[in-house]
């Protein structure tokens, strides 16, 4: 078969109404292709499920170590970060980096987040109504980054402000929004590459764990410095839209709400199918090494390459009646968490903090009402700033 | 080809699957609850962990290193039968397979 020329698009996807309400476009571009040329980026976008998955599971032909991100600014900035490279150099340093976030090692903690997410619960229900987008949802990724990654409250208070800015920072340079993140970005760069030091922070935690992994050889010197970025920069705002994109979901669909109540045991699949729909990471890219044939068409060496997670997520091709919101779906094939080498080092902590956050919801609460919703803006998630709720 | 799941309450789950699939997408694919299969196969949340019936212990290639290590993070108590259902994909030689669904997977 004869490779063609991607099909080309003029969809600008870091427009603000399109970051407001992208999906509409996804699904112009997977009908357009398995792969699309976006002329207002010149790059090229993977919108389908099948060939998305192939080219995440492909990290010969699709490198990260050129930068995951849509500007030189900010993929230079995170240089070093675990995300920005391949193997065999990426294995070794995601297994120091994955070490405290194993399912065995989750569940020390989990009597510790279980005790949290009960009481930041009990005292919302208590109260009746709530912001779910803050008062629910920041209180266990936060409490987290200064507890178990062992900063203490040194920069808590700003973290939240850094996470969004980091994501922000991620468009193409040509937009006011992105460069407008970059000042912050490059703050938060400092913060954790010069102020975090092995005697500042808590000796348990896991930022120390790297320091200690570099004593001992495991890293090179210099390496702990960015990884620390690896723990703080998706930690926050990822978990975080996640949650309230649940609660948004289950005020609409009370019949779902009912499915958990009845078997807290769908919870877990619950999640996989909020993560689906609601993508909180929308989208990351690669750069070709090489001339690629991605479903019959080429695209060429040194191209960036995006993967549009939240697209294949809600490929009709893949996903039955895709749009509907379904506990039963058990969609845990998704690509929300990303797939291959790079999948989410972090996704069985985030699990942990939604399900013992819903599990108490669950046991307290039968219906959420919607009392008002805004969106959050962002060049590179997709979630929730405000979310009024009501609970009975 | 047949492929047997003991449940943890007693009860079988017999499944008519086709090779080349894996025993955790079987599962998932004939709603066995016991296997709850979070991470949909990346090997990192060991939650669609079996014990292999022993008769067919001799028919599987020993576990990878990577599947090895995540089979320390079962919920449930690890035995010698102990794999992850994800990196069992089924070969006509394994028609007939019975594995066990442990208590616990979360």
């Amino acid at each position: 078969m004869a490779v063609l020329a991607p099909p080309s698009s003029d969809i600008d996807l870091w427009e603000d109404a399109s970051l407001a309400d992208p999906y509409p476009l996804y699904q112009q571009l997977r009908d357009l292709g398995p792969v699309v040329h976006l002329s207002a980026q010149d790059a090229f976008a993977i919108p389908r499920y099948d060939p998305l998955r192939e080219a995440l599971a492909d990290w010969h032909s699709f490198t990260s170590a050129r930068g995951v991100m849509m500007n030189d600014h900010v993929n230079s900035a995170f240089t070093g970060i675990v995300l920005h490279t391949d193997p065999p150099e990426h294995d070794v340093m995601r297994k120091v980096l994955a070490a405290p976030l194993r399912p065995d090692q989750l569940r020390l903690i989990t009597p510790r987040v279980r005790a949290e997410a009960d009481a930041v619960v009990d005292r919302l229900v208590h109260r009746g109504r709530f912001d779910a987008a803050t008062d629910l949802a920041q209180h266990l990724p936060l409490t987290i980054v200064s507890t178990l990654v062992g900063l203490g409250d040194f920069g808590k208070e700003r973290m939240l402000e850094w996470a969004a800015a980091t994501f922000d920072a991620q468009g193409p340079v040509d937009r006011a929004r992105t460069r407008a993140a970059f000042p912050k970005l490059d703050e938060m760069v400092a913060y954790a590459t010069q102020e975090v030091t092995a005697e500042k922070v808590d000796p348990a935690g896991w930022v120390a764990a790297l320091y200690a992994a570099a004593d001992r050889g495991a890293l090179r010197p210099g390496q702990p410095e960015a990884m620390v970025m690896d723990y703080t920069g998706p930690a926050l705002d990822t978990t975080i839209f996640a949650t309230s994109s649940a609660i948004w979901l289950f005020a609409q669909h009370p019949d779902q709400w009912d499915l958990v109540r009845e078997d807290p045991r769908l919870i877990p699949h619950a999640i996989n199918e909020v993560v689906r729909l609601e993508s909180p990471i929308q989208r990351f890219s690669r750069v070709a090494t090489r001339d690629v044939e991605v479903g019959g068409h080429l695209v060429p060496e040194g191209a960036r390459v995006l993967m549009l997670f939240a697209s294949g997520n809600r490929d009709e091709r893949h996903y039955p009646d895709p749009e509907r919101f379904d506990v039963r779906r058990r969609p845990s094939d998704h690509l929300a968490f990303g797939h291959g080498v790079h999948a989410c080092v972090g996704m069985n902590l985030a699990r942990l903090e939604i399900r013992l956050l819903l599990e108490a919801l669950a046991a307290k609460v039968e219906r959420f009402e919607l009392l008002g919703v805004e969106r959050a803006v962002n060049s590179t998630l997709r979630g929730i700033a405000h979310l009024d709720v009501a609970v009975s | 080809m047949k492929l047997t799941f003991r449940r943890p309450d007693g009860s079988h789950g017999v499944h008519d699957t086709d090779p080349g699939t894996s025993v955790m997408e079987a599962a998932v694919a004939h709603g066995e609850d016991g296997i709850v299969a979070e991470c949909g196969g990346s090997l990192m949340c060991a939650t669609c962990h079996v014990y292999v019936d022993p008769a067919f212990s001799d028919l599987l290639a020993p576990p990878a290193e990577d599947e090895a290590e995540m089979l320390t993070c079962t919920a449930a108590e690890r035995r010698p039968t102990s794999r992850l259902s994800c990196q069992l994909v089924l070969t006509d030689d394994l028609d007939g397979l019975v594995v066990e669904i442990p208590e616990e997977q979360v």
